[in-house]
């Protein structure tokens, strides 16, 4: 029996590609359906000798009808997710506009001001969070000391602990830590985009405003794209910056789905309850991403590009 | 006939010595242990090493935070520490997880000098009819006080109730500018929360007289309890930033002790010795400017809970010989007289012979007269822990002004009663 040419590359194809799937199946997979099968369980801490019983979706039914579903979303979806990822586009597109300005480069200050701007990306979260808990420390801490010895405030204000500040005050620390990548990420697409183009708008009589408009931002937006569906998906299942900042409080101030999976399952020990939760944000997250490339795919922006 | 013999002998001889060591066979022992003496611990251990040459123990540090989950997890899987530190309130959890080994296991293998019974709070070790685990050290929160900043405000006497502690609260402030009492409004505001709802007659959970569990308290008493502590953050009189302290012995609360700013505060045991450890190191040969004083009381009298601390062996284990003789080890008095010193053992008759010093005479009558187990907390199936996390959230929820008093307390009664399953 022969093997045709065509049928020897398909074979060839499988056999490069086995791996992949081996380690998909066994590390993405495998730990998604166990995930989904305990989620249709009353598992506990305390019943994983003995395993859980099928409750069906009791687990779902009870998360998504609680007193404190509709808080928990909107934190999540709106405080988290919505107000932190605008901020860090916004603020990644100016700082990549400022470093890629010949302001800076007539200053000589490029290399220092992108190696400045790296600082807090390459800084752990625990460790941004843990120095911004000091910074915004009501008794110690040096935010406050500014703000009394200049006059602006009377007391000091507590700013983790309370309503009107808290969710600012987790914001600017994420802000903090990760604006850095969109920023570099950015600044690598506009060294791509050719400067003759901005010559011609100019000499066109096109202003700054309009090169940016019609130029800049339509080059920028295949990689705004990306970033805005990475950094809203990871910003959405994030655990840390909560949680260590606040312990989802005052109360249950600040609460979010990740802090919530972690609650239920490591302090309430139902481990079936916090992976049901689990499955709904990624569902959630799927959904986000199909709705997201439907509507604003890459594709699309590259068209547009040309 | 001579070479005879001698080879006979030299047979029987290693016979007899492998026999030896086969009692206790070489074994590398892993010891959790999750409180702060940590060198003090490893001294400790390297003294039971040196007496049994054939174990070795390494010792290990968790937080206390993740401690109970963690072993949870390692031991589902066959994994985890010969010996473990664990809560009095995880034990049953623990023996429900089929977590640890039961007692009557390990006890074939050398008996408690003073029997089982020298021990308290036994109850909460026991899961259907077996004690899992060894009450190692005792502890419980009493009031600490500032002396010279009391006598600053020209107060004279210790408060003895909760209306008096806010009075006194009131005077510090108008008189010195400093804070009266201050306590940590985040996750562990869930121990004062108990004491002032047990001092005025209610429990978050208690046995209904029909072998079931209900909620113990009205929602007037817990919104009146919530408001108790509220009023010290609305009013000024404590820092707002309480809110977000978690601890006692958080550096916020505790410098506050330590500089003066602060009078009146409540901890464990512990906590306290370690204050007074650390205000020793920083003014030595100074008078000390503390005392401790027994919990307030309501319109009944003052409880706290005894709590502590459990010794249990791993159902993992491969040498549970060994392991039970490290918690032997580990119980006998000299442990708590030359390195564990800033705890109380959990054995009566140590606890009889303590000697303890002037300014702790507060957390010895409270231990001696004023405490009770968590009891229907832990028997209910409810769980310390999960009623601990409801408990202190909701309290979160009214002191920060994120919903009314009586809204946490009505969401509290809620939950709790979804948790009995009601």
């Amino acid at each position: 029996m022969t093997i045709s040419p065509k049928m020897r590359t398909r074979m060839t194809i499988f056999w490069m590609l086995l791996p992949t799937f081996l380690i998909l199946i066994g590390f993405y997979l495998f730990p998604t359906l166990y995930n989904l099968e305990l989620s249709f369980t009353d598992i506990t801490l305390l019943k994983l000798k003995k395993g859980g019983d099928f409750v069906g979706a009791t687990n779902y039914s009870e998360f998504l009808t609680s007193s404190t579903f509709r808080d928990i979303a909107i934190n999540t979806v709106f405080w988290l997710t919505a107000i932190s990822v605008t901020v860090r586009i916004v603020l990644g597109l100016l700082f990549a506009l400022l470093l890629n300005s010949k302001f800076l480069k007539s200053m000589r200050l490029t290399t220092i001001a992108r190696l400045m701007l790296l600082v807090p990306w390459a800084t752990p979260p625990v460790v941004a969070v843990i120095a911004w808990r000091w910074l915004l420390d009501p008794t110690y801490g040096p935010i406050n000391s500014w703000l009394l010895s200049s006059g602006l405030i009377s007391d000091p204000i507590a700013f983790t602990a309370t309503l009107s500040t808290v969710w600012p005050a987790i914001i600017t620390i994420i802000v903090w830590n990760t604006t850095p990548l969109i920023g570099v990420s950015l600044l690598a697409a506009l060294q791509t985009i050719p400067e003759d183009l901005n010559e011609a708008a100019a000499i066109d009589g096109a202003t700054r405003w309009q090169q940016f408009r019609f130029i800049t931002l339509p080059y920028l937006m295949p990689t705004i794209s990306v970033l805005t569906l990475m950094s809203v998906i990871w910003t959405f299942n994030n655990f840390v910056y909560v949680w260590l900042t606040t312990g989802a409080g005052p109360g249950t101030f600040t609460n979010v789905l990740a802090t919530e999976v972690y609650m239920k399952a490591f302090i309430d020990l139902r481990i079936g309850y916090s992976a049901a939760i689990g499955v709904t944000m990624a569902v959630v997250m799927a959904f986000f991403g199909a709705m997201y490339f439907r509507y604003f795919g890459l594709t699309d922006m590259q068209d547009k590009v040309g | 006939m001579r070479r005879h013999i001698l080879t006979k002998l030299l047979l029987a001889s290693t016979v007899l010595a492998m026999g030896a060591s086969s009692v206790l066979a070489d074994a590398n022992l892993v010891f959790r242990f999750n409180d702060s003496e940590r060198d003090e611990m490893r001294a400790a251990l390297d003294e039971f090493e040196a007496a049994n040459p054939g174990i070795k123990v390494e010792l290990q540090t968790i937080a206390w935070n993740d401690a109970r989950d963690q072993f949870l997890r390692e031991s589902a899987v066959g994994q985890g520490p010969d010996v473990v530190h664990i809560a009095f309130v995880w034990t049953q959890e623990m023996a429900e997880a089929e977590a640890v080994l039961p007692l009557d296991e390990l006890t074939k293998y050398g008996e408690l000098p003073n029997g089982f019974d020298d021990f308290i709070a036994t109850d909460l070790t026991m899961y259907e009819g077996k004690a899992y685990g060894l009450p190692w050290t005792a502890d419980t929160w009493a009031m600490v006080y500032r002396t010279d900043v009391l006598a600053e405000a020209g107060i004279d006497d210790l408060p003895t109730t909760w209306a008096d502690l806010r009075k006194d609260s009131e005077i510090i402030k108008e008189k010195t500018g400093k804070t009266g009492f201050s306590f940590p409004a985040a996750n562990q505001v869930w121990f004062p929360a108990n004491y002032y709802l047990w001092s005025n007659g209610g429990n978050f959970i208690e046995a209904d007289g029909n072998g079931g569990y209900k909620v113990g308290a009205t929602r007037e008493q817990i919104a009146d309890d919530m408001n108790y502590f509220k009023g010290y953050i609305d009013d000024g009189l404590a820092p707002r930033s309480i809110l977000s302290i978690d601890e006692p012995q958080d550096p916020a609360l505790m410098q506050g002790l330590m500089d003066g700013s602060q009078a009146m505060a409540l901890m464990p045991t512990n906590t306290y010795r370690q204050l007074l450890g650390a205000y020793e190191q920083a003014h030595p040969g100074e008078d000390i400017p503390f005392n401790s004083g027994v919990m307030m009381a309501g319109s009944q009298a003052p409880q706290t809970h005894l709590g502590g601390r459990t010794l249990a062996v791993n159902a993992n284990t491969e040498h549970p010989e060994e392991a039970w003789k490290l918690v032997q080890f580990l119980s006998s008095a000299p442990i708590f007289e030359k390195y564990y010193t800033n705890q109380f053992p959990a054995q009566k008759s140590l606890l009889s012979k303590i000697e303890y010093r002037p300014e702790e005479l507060g957390f010895a009558k409270e231990l001696a007269d004023h405490t009770r187990t968590w009891g229907a907390y832990a028997d209910s199936g409810v769980g310390v822990g999960p009623l601990w996390n409801l408990t202190a959230r909701a309290f979160g929820t009214a002191l920060s002004g994120q919903s009314s008093t009586e809204q946490a307390a009505d969401d509290l009664i809620a939950e709790i009663n979804r948790m009995l399953g009601k």
